[in-house]
């Protein structure tokens, strides 16, 4: 059975309530923001994004929105940031032990498992497909999720400025049902899990935007969906999560 | 006119029963198939099927894999594959989830924190090339290519690896062969040649098993398994097991005789005794095909009597004798045998003795009997690199001279001596620090020490115990994306296969072949340094169409194009699914080969041929056969061509080159209080890497230890109690498994669990912070029920080495077992480094060149001592 039979009634009856009116401005902005997230969590973040990120305009304009970095996101160096962050990166999601960004892995407890192969018939319908970064990526990882509904709302934009409503109409919907089907499905739960998870305020801050980002979206969207990630339940406290895996009393 | 009536009717019925069953029939049960297709059940679309062979463990079974949108869903086993004949294992059945493991590591990693401390950095496989060739380098400049050393737990790459290291010029190639069964190949080798046996059980009669849990876990187990079901249902054959634990061989044996510890060699030699002492022998067979004759061998085996050796065995003397009897007079029969006699200190004359039994009665190569292995070889890519000339102490020390196989496990011990530098370490497979006698405690303990091992590279797709150590990881890939040839002696027709990727490799996961060839040309890019021309394929397709382009005919039948399509080519017809035989191409059945010695030598062979006083057939300075009654044989590959019953090498080193038994010296003065601790293999996991499967952990995920009944009572223990099991180098504290299937001076516990270094689901990560999965949609492992990881008991199983096959001790280990102490909790391990290191050179002690050797070895008076022999490279792979 498809995941597509899995999602509760409720969301495929609010498929027929019409999504909340987006002017093209404010869907550019959201393609921005999944563009920003994305960047978090694609792959270890580089050089440019997090100069971006850290020019006074940015941090004031994150701030606002209650994003609040601690100083060891603020006063390192540009190369010792990158370098602390690929760390962290690697520990948290590309190395045993941690929590892969991957929607298989969240969901079906493995890599490259249903979600992958259906995220990427979804892409190909919509006339993408995934290349590689530094690294090879999984269709279902956060980062080309939250890309594709970015590149879905660009061309909601154009689509728009075109006068084309049929076009813009089955591009919204394609963008929710992507957000019934694959990221509602998972993304609030594990933001929250990477949240408490962090030993860096860059990943917590991120996450706890991700967090909101995906409650805003799901509420403009329209949807109810069930957050199946149990991260967000049941995650115990993290005392001992660092320490070296040794044998012995 | 026919008329029947009750009473001639089943008359008749009585008489030609018989006659019924032969008749052939064409009505099967569907679940009898073999298999080979596999549909969706919702979507009834047939799945794709792509053959490989099985790699979970070392059996090599063939595999069919059903791939459905991109994903393994399913695994079974191959109907062509003419040993395995459609069947797979439990574990088998669950490899694909090595592939789709969400602990798996799918890019090259970097150590940022201590060794240990579980902090990477992920890089490009271009930066780890460039860490490790600038590593590579620098010794290779310094002129010390044996300061590399690479270290293989499963090696079934087809060469690639000893390419590699062969290519850098080192000979510092280590195995795991001394922690498995060397000390059985070593006290084979010698004696016929092969370093296996291939007992015929499906046309025995009689099976004297020694130590082999052949139906759960040792060679060949799913072959094997079923020619003994086929052996026990067709020729109604009668098997003995002598084992410490009423294993489900044991269990499924017509007789299970719990055996003192160490003692099958003792019991072997008086079996011996009684067929040569009643005149039960195959004169014929001792006096033509051996190097010793029947008053020799009469001669010898006197002084083993059923009394010595049920004083030792606690086997009582009647029973030895009835069981000689029946074995020497039921033909055929076939000794097995595994690790139980294999992996003691003096495991090498264990074995030796074990299989004089079939050797004196005439059993070899019979049907029903105990046949030579069946193997079959496959080439390697021209050019090949030289050998390389520097020997390495690490891989052939000096005070283990016969143990061709290695003693890998001792080489922490010899690195912190000073026996042999180390600069860049690489593991493949392989996870001594889980695996190893001493565990962590010992490989741990080498590790972690940045002087002794300045740079570890582990090869490997998972996180374990040793990866956690490296400095480098390089994200190997599981055996369904992978090429890699095959071929196993595992029945009596021989066949070659391959290994095919079945996925693409997740992430960024390399084949071995591939990132050795990329670091190979990282090192030498313009061929300059003359590595880059040994490394020269393709691709990894490509490396295997050199390996199997030349093989006659396969060649013929389509090479590799063949085998990706069938993952088998078997020697001799194929195998019928309806009937589960090998068959011609008219659907006759193909018997088996056997008497492979008496095959005879062509004229060719003969010309120029000298044949001296012996019978023996010189050529070329070589002995090519046996002349036997004017026909010339080709004999056993051995170096006379004869079975060496008296090997005479093992004289050279003070060695009792007649079968013979030595018993542990730290079992002869145990007190009432101690006992033996031995290990077993569950039918469900292999050593260290199934802990984490989810299947698998759901059947099997603790280990308690089995404690006899009556040693209980006297220990005031109960099933569930918490227990101190302590040894002279450490202490485990788990829990008891009060039974009567075990010896009552034997505490027995299983290997494969009480992980922590390995996968979440084999620690329990699940339950602890940051180890969950959200895995809301997989009914397993939203369903890990269970709280229990178990308790490895490696950490207190002192490292010592036989001083003749180099096997590890495993079932030697003498230990105090009491309830638990105040203070102690389930899941302790405590082991100490300099203990250990005490109980090493205790057992160096027992070497040839020790100052126990000679005391072990009255016998040998006349030996004139270790200055009077040299240290010889010896065989061995």
């Amino acid at each position: 059975m498809s995941d597509l039979f899995t999602i509760p009634l409720e969301i495929v009856r609010q498929e027929a309530v019409a999504p909340a009116a987006c002017t093209a401005e404010e869907y550019a902005a959201r393609a921005h923001y999944y563009r920003l997230l994305a960047g978090a969590f694609i792959e270890e973040p580089g050089r440019d994004y997090l100069a971006a990120l850290r020019t006074p305009e940015s941090l004031e304009a994150l701030a606002e929105l209650g994003v609040t970095f601690d100083n060891d996101f603020i006063d390192p160096t540009p190369d010792e940031l990158q370098e602390t962050l690929a760390c962290e990166y690697t520990v948290l999601f590309a190395s045993s032990g941690g929590f892969p960004p991957v929607e298989s892995v969240r969901l079906k407890g493995g890599f490259q498992q249903d979600p992958c192969f259906a995220a990427r018939e979804f892409y190909a319908k919509e006339g993408f497909s995934v290349g590689a970064g530094r690294f090879q990526v999984f269709d279902d990882q956060l980062g080309v999720e939250l890309q594709f509904i970015a590149a879905l709302m660009d061309r909601i934009v154009i689509a728009m400025q075109r006068g084309d409503n049929q076009e813009q109409r089955r591009l919204e919907k394609s963008v929710k049902r992507f957000w019934a089907q694959h990221l509602g499905r998972w993304v609030r739960g594990y933001a929250a899990l990477v949240e408490r998870a962090a030993s860096h305020s860059f990943y917590r801050e991120t996450a706890m935007l991700l967090d909101a980002f995906a409650a805003f979206e799901l509420e403009l969207l329209g949807l109810d969906v069930t957050d199946e990630d149990q991260g967000r339940m049941e995650l115990p406290p993290l005392a001992g999560a660092d320490e070296p895996m040794r044998c012995g009393a | 006119m026919l008329k029947l009536t009750r009473r001639t009717f089943l008359k008749a019925s009585a008489g030609t029963t018989a006659a019924a069953v032969a008749a052939p029939s064409m009505l099967r049960a569907m679940e009898a198939d073999l298999g080979g297709r596999d549909i969706d059940p919702v979507s009834l679309i047939e799945r794709k099927s792509i053959p490989t062979n099985c790699h979970v463990c070392n059996i090599q079974d063939g595999a069919l894999a059903f791939v459905e949108n991109g994903r393994v869903v399913k695994l079974e086993g191959n109907p062509e594959h003419v040993s395995t004949r459609g069947r797979l294992c439990a574990k088998g059945n669950a490899g694909m989830w090595y592939s789709y493991d969400p602990d798996r590591i799918l890019y090259p990693l970097k150590r940022v924190g201590k060794r240990g401390e579980g902090k990477w950095k992920r890089i490009s496989w271009d930066e780890a090339y460039n860490e490790i060739a600038a590593r590579l380098d620098d010794v290779l400049t310094n002129g010390h290519p044996n300061e590399i050393m690479l270290k293989w737990g499963r090696n079934r790459t087809g060469g690639v690896l000893e390419r590699f290291m062969h290519t850098l010029g080192s000979a510092t190639i280590l195995n795991h062969t001394s922690v498995c069964e060397s000390s059985k190949k070593i006290g084979m080798e010698p004696t016929w040649g092969p370093d296996i046996e291939m007992p015929d059980f499906a046309n025995t009669k009689y099976v004297l098993n020694f130590g082999s849990n052949v139906l759960e876990a040792a060679y060949f187990h799913n072959p094997f398994s079923q020619r003994v079901t086929e052996g026990r249902v067709d020729s109604n054959m009668k098997i003995v097991t002598f084992d410490v634990r009423l294993s489900n061989t044991a269990g499924f044996s017509d007789e299970w005789i719990p055996v003192y510890p160490g003692t099958d060699g003792a019991v072997a030699l008086a079996l011996g005794h009684v067929i040569l002492r009643e005149n039960l022998q195959d004169s014929d067979f001792i006096e033509n095909w051996t190097n010793v004759s029947v008053q020799e061998l009469k001669d010898h085996y006197k002084q083993f009597t059923p009394e010595w050796a049920a004083k030792l065995s606690g086997v009582p003397v009647e029973t030895i004798e009835r069981i000689a009897r029946e074995f020497a007079t039921t033909k055929p029969a076939t000794t097995y045998t595994y690790r139980g006699p294999a992996k003691h200190m003096y495991g090498s004359y264990n074995e030796k003795a074990c299989m004089m039994l079939p050797i004196m009665t005439g059993n070899i190569e019979k049907r029903g009997g105990y046949c030579l292995p069946r193997g079959m070889g496959y080439d390697q890519p021209q050019p090949q690199p030289p050998k390389p000339a520097t020997p390495s102490y690490l891989a052939h020390p000096d005070e283990y001279p016969l143990a061709g196989h290695k003693v890998s496990h001792l080489v922490p011990f010899w690195i912190t001596e000073g026996k042999q530098k180390i600069k860049v370490y690489f593991s493949y497979q392989d996870n001594p620090v889980y695996t190893n006698p001493g565990a962590d405690a010992v490989w741990g303990e080498l590790f972690r020490n940045e002087e002794l091992i300045p740079f570890y590279v582990c090869l490997s797709p998972f996180m374990g115990e040793e990866a956690q150590l490296a400095d480098i990881i390089l994200p190997d890939v599981p055996y369904l994306e992978r090429w890699e040839p095959e071929s196993m002696p595992s029945s009596l027709w021989p066949w070659l296969a391959i290994r095919q990727p079945v996925i693409k490799p997740l992430g960024e996961g390399k084949e071995t072949r591939v990132y050795l060839q990329e670091l190979i040309h990282k090192l030498d890019p313009d061929g300059s340094r003359g590595m880059k021309k040994f490394w020269g394929f393709k691709s990894a397709e490509d490396y295997l169409r050199k390996q199997f382009e030349n093989i006659p005919g396969l060649k013929e039948a389509g090479g590799l194009d063949f085998l990706k399509k069938h993952g088998v080519w078997p020697i001799y017809g194929k195998l019928n699914p309806r009937t589960g035989k090998i068959s011609d191409k008219s659907g006759r059945e193909i018997a088996a080969e056997y008497g492979l010695y008496r095959k005879e030598l062509s004229a060719a062979d003969m010309a120029g041929a000298m044949v001296d006083g012996k019978g023996a057939i010189h050529k070329n300075g070589k002995v090519i056969g046996v002349q036997r009654k004017g026909r010339n044989y080709v004999g056993f590959p051995t170096h006379d061509r004869l079975i060496n019953v008296r090997v005479d090498q093992w004289a050279e080193y003070g060695f009792n080159p007649m079968p013979t038994f030595k018993r542990m010296p730290w079992h002869e003065n145990m007190k009432d209080d101690e006992m033996i601790l031995t290990t077993f293999k569950l039918n469900v996991h292999k050593q260290s890497r199934t802990a984490a499967v989810k299947w698998l952990a759901e059947i099997s995920h603790a280990n308690p230890a089995w404690l006899g009944t009556e040693t209980a009572a006297k220990l005031g223990i109960k099933t569930g109690d918490l227990i101190r099991i302590e040894s002279g180098v450490g202490h485990i504290v788990t829990k008891a498994l009060v039974t009567e299937g075990i010896h009552p001076k034997v505490i027995a516990v299983s290997t494969a669990h009480g992980h922590w270094g390995y996968g979440r689901l084999a620690q329990l990560k699940l339950k602890e912070a940051a180890g969950q999965y959200g895995a809301a949609d997989d009914p397993d492992l939203k369903n890990v029920w269970w709280d229990d990881k178990g308790v490895h008991p490696n950490h207190i199983i002192p490292a010592v080495a036989d001083p003749i096959g180099g096997s590890q001790g495993w079932y030697d280990t003498v230990v105090k077992v009491s309830k638990a102490q105040p203070g102690d909790k389930y899941g302790d391990m405590v082991a100490d480094w300099n203990k250990h290191v005490q109980w090493y050179k205790e057992g160096m002690r027992y070497t040839y060149v020790g100052d126990m050797h000679r005391k072990m070895h009255p016998e040998m008076a006349s030996w004139a001592g270790p200055d009077s022999v040299k240290h010889k490279a010896t065989g061995g792979h």
